[in-house]
């Protein structure tokens, strides 16, 4: 199964899990299998129109890929927020 | 290799003398540095603002050298905001400069028999000299440098104070010009009120001219091009390093959807206008009115700070920071980030802590003598600070001062700081940072933006997080370049020809932290002091205002009774802040 990585600041709703295994063949069904999880993770990947938040940028084995790239066993979709202290 | 330098100043007899740099001191630079001087020279029961406090400039190790992002300067001093030691840094030139010089810090201690008096230190490649300066008396920081700029040479850097530095406000800044040919006064080492000890030494600015000095350089200088080439080269090419290219501005939006986007002097931790506070307006305005990013100090390769115009084109201020567009905007109910840009500059001009003031107007507004949401009320009361009138110098001294002089319980500090943008509710382990580093509400100390982070983590987490900050500040490194230890030992390696490991520089962190603990246990703080206020451990933010400072004073005790055993994540935390 892919595995998500969870950023430090959005491991609110995931109480702190920082990887987490989803049976899901794009990144969108990643972040979706999240969601169905741990309540509150979706919204700060996604904003209302359904694209990634502007701070928001998604990897699948470190290249930076759109939110309909496909994934398969193993592969790590990494969730970036652009937040770093100010 | 290097022939250093210190540079003592004796304000009391105004003389400047240079003496020879202790070897043994050769990985020691900035925040670590001005600790080490100030525990063994000054004593920790002193007035702040009297003739036996010392100022201490000092850049880091790598500060004058051609490594990325690496010429920030502390500036160090018992705090007149805190009571207790204080480290706050800048990018901008004059590191880099005294550095090229071999100048590894400037130590400037008594104070002049006339207060009305002002002085300057000039720092030349071949002579050190105070010098009258009754002409630059009550100038702010913009119209200084100006005036500077037709005095010096067209090579020289500067490190001044304005007007609040001058009256002695526990909010005043020390203010470094930028690399830009203009040379803005706009980089502040703002935090914790040295610019009001710099003022009580009659010290108006620092001129230093290090003419065509080239950068410094080992003797064996191949391997140290070589690394920094590759280091640099592996920065730009990471895509993760264009996330933040437009700076700390564009920071907003998701520090707003974590509840940690303070609003109305922190009674919720969300505000309504963050579409017209966010860095994204900022940016949209470099089409139509120029302006830009560009970076502070020669040789950034992050370039995160913002040149912000007016609707005529012309310059309006630099740079407009997160924690500026929250403390002066957000957190003052005002809505507009171009008010808070008027703010940023006034504050830049005055020599103020944009943070630091802008708690103190929040405070004054909730209080009830102002509305919140009054952006041109907030520029009448900057202007007050630099007149000197009753209220502006109660404001420009600070939350706590403004607190008492309204009677308001309400006052958001940690040892008497105001708290910056980054909320100790959501954020409870940056809050241990808060309660244990010797610094107090600063998050710079040791920022950790994890709101699920598990109770049990939050001590060692803290304590790392303080750890790698601390050698990054020690380091010249800029934090938003956001070296490990590991990076930071590289460079070292490669500057001074012999192996620099990871653990010294970790050991580097950590002495550093204890030499400021003592000076504050010395200036008489206990574990007593080590807490938050009632407004942010009672009062929630966030979902039914339920998120609140719960954390045990015993896990607070944790992050500074001893030292954890070193872990795998020691060495892959990013210094941040």
């Amino acid at each position: 199964m892919p595995i998500v990585l969870i950023p430090p600041p959005y491991r609110g709703p995931t109480g702190g899990q920082e990887r987490i295994e989803v049976a899901a063949n794009t990144v969108r069904a990643c972040i979706e299998a999240v969601e169905a999880a741990h309540p509150g993770f979706l919204p700060q990947v996604f904003a209302a129109d359904g694209e990634p938040h502007k701070f928001v940028k998604l990897f699948v084995n470190g290249d930076q890929s759109p939110p309909e790239a496909e994934v398969a066993e193993g592969d790590e979709v990494e969730v970036l927020a652009a937040i770093a202290g100010g | 290799m290097f022939d250093d330098r210190l540079i003592r100043v004796d304000m009391t007899n105004l003389t400047a003398t240079a003496e020879p740099y202790p070897e043994a001191w050769k990985l020691l630079g900035g925040r670590a540095l001005s600790a080490r001087i100030l525990l063994e020279e000054c004593d920790p029961q002193c007035d702040p603002l009297g003739p036996d406090n010392i100022l201490v400039m000092a850049p880091g190790v790598m500060s004058g050298t051609a490594a990325p992002t690496s010429g920030r300067i502390s500036i160090g001093g018992k705090s007149p905001l805190t009571g207790g030691i204080k480290e706050a840094n800048a990018g901008g030139n004059p590191g880099q400069d005294l550095m090229k010089l071999g100048y590894r810090a400037v130590v400037v201690k008594g104070q002049p028999a006339d207060a009305n008096k002002r002085y300057a230190l000039e720092v030349r490649k071949d002579s050190l000299e105070v010098v009258e300066a009754d002409d630059t008396k009550g100038m702010w920081n913009y119209a200084l440098i100006e005036h500077l700029a037709t005095k010096y040479a067209e090579t020289a850097s500067f490190i001044s104070i304005g007007p609040a530095g001058e009256m002695k406000l526990s909010g005043a800044s020390v203010a470094c010009t930028d690399a830009d040919q203009a040379r803005r006064p706009a980089r502040h080492a703002a935090r914790g009120g040295l610019g009001a000890v710099m003022g009580s030494k009659g010290l108006k600015f620092v001129m230093i001219d290090p003419e065509k000095t080239p950068v410094r350089r080992p003797d064996d200088a191949k391997p140290f091009f070589a690394h920094t080439k590759a280091y640099t080269k592996g920065f730009q090419d990471s895509p993760k390093a264009n996330m933040f290219k437009f700076g700390t501005s564009s920071i907003v939006p998701v520090a707003n959807m974590l509840n940690t986007f303070p609003y109305k002097n922190r009674t919720e931790g969300q505000s309504p206008d963050v579409a017209t506070l966010e860095g994204a307006r900022i940016v949209e305005s470099f089409e139509t009115r120029g302006g830009g990013m560009h970076n502070c100090m020669t040789g950034c390769v992050v370039q995160c700070s913002n040149i912000v115009h007016d609707a005529d084109g012309n310059y309006k201020t630099s740079a407009l920071e997160f924690e500026t567009l929250t403390l002066l905007g957000a957190n003052c109910g005002i809505a507009s980030w171009e008010d808070v840009a008027d703010l940023d500059r006034l504050c830049d001009e005055i020599g103020l802590d944009t943070i630091e003031t802008g708690a103190a107007i929040a405070i004054f507004m909730d209080s009830g003598e102002m509305e919140f949401g009054d952006a041109e009320g907030a520029k009448r009361i900057l202007h007050e600070i630099a007149e000197g009138t009753e209220l502006g110098k109660a404001i420009g001294n600070g939350a706590v001062s403004i607190g008492k002089r309204q009677k308001h319980a309400r006052v958001p500090v940690a040892k008497g700081q105001a708290l910056p943008a980054w909320d100790p509710r959501p954020l409870k382990a940056t809050g241990v940072t808060y309660c244990s580093s010797p610094m107090g509400g600063d998050h710079t100390a040791g920022l950790i933006v994890n709101p699920g982070m598990p109770p049990e983590q939050f001590a060692q987490a803290s304590q790392e997080s303080q750890l790698i900050n601390a050698a990054c500040d020690s380091s010249g490194f800029c934090q938003f370049l956001q070296p490990t230890m590991p990076e930071i030992a590289e460079f070292y390696s490669v500057l001074y020809g012999e192996a620099v490991t990871r653990e010294q520089v970790a050991d580097i962190g950590w002495q550093c932290l204890l030499d400021e603990w003592k000076f504050n246990e010395g200036a008489g703080f206990t574990a007593a002091d080590d807490v938050l206020p009632a407004c942010i451990t009672d009062e929630g933010i966030g979902p039914d205002h339920s998120l609140k400072f719960d954390v045990a004073a015993d896990i607070v005790a944790q992050a500074k009774a001893e030292r954890f055993p070193e872990r795998e994540e020691l060495w892959t935390t990013k210094a941040t802040g």
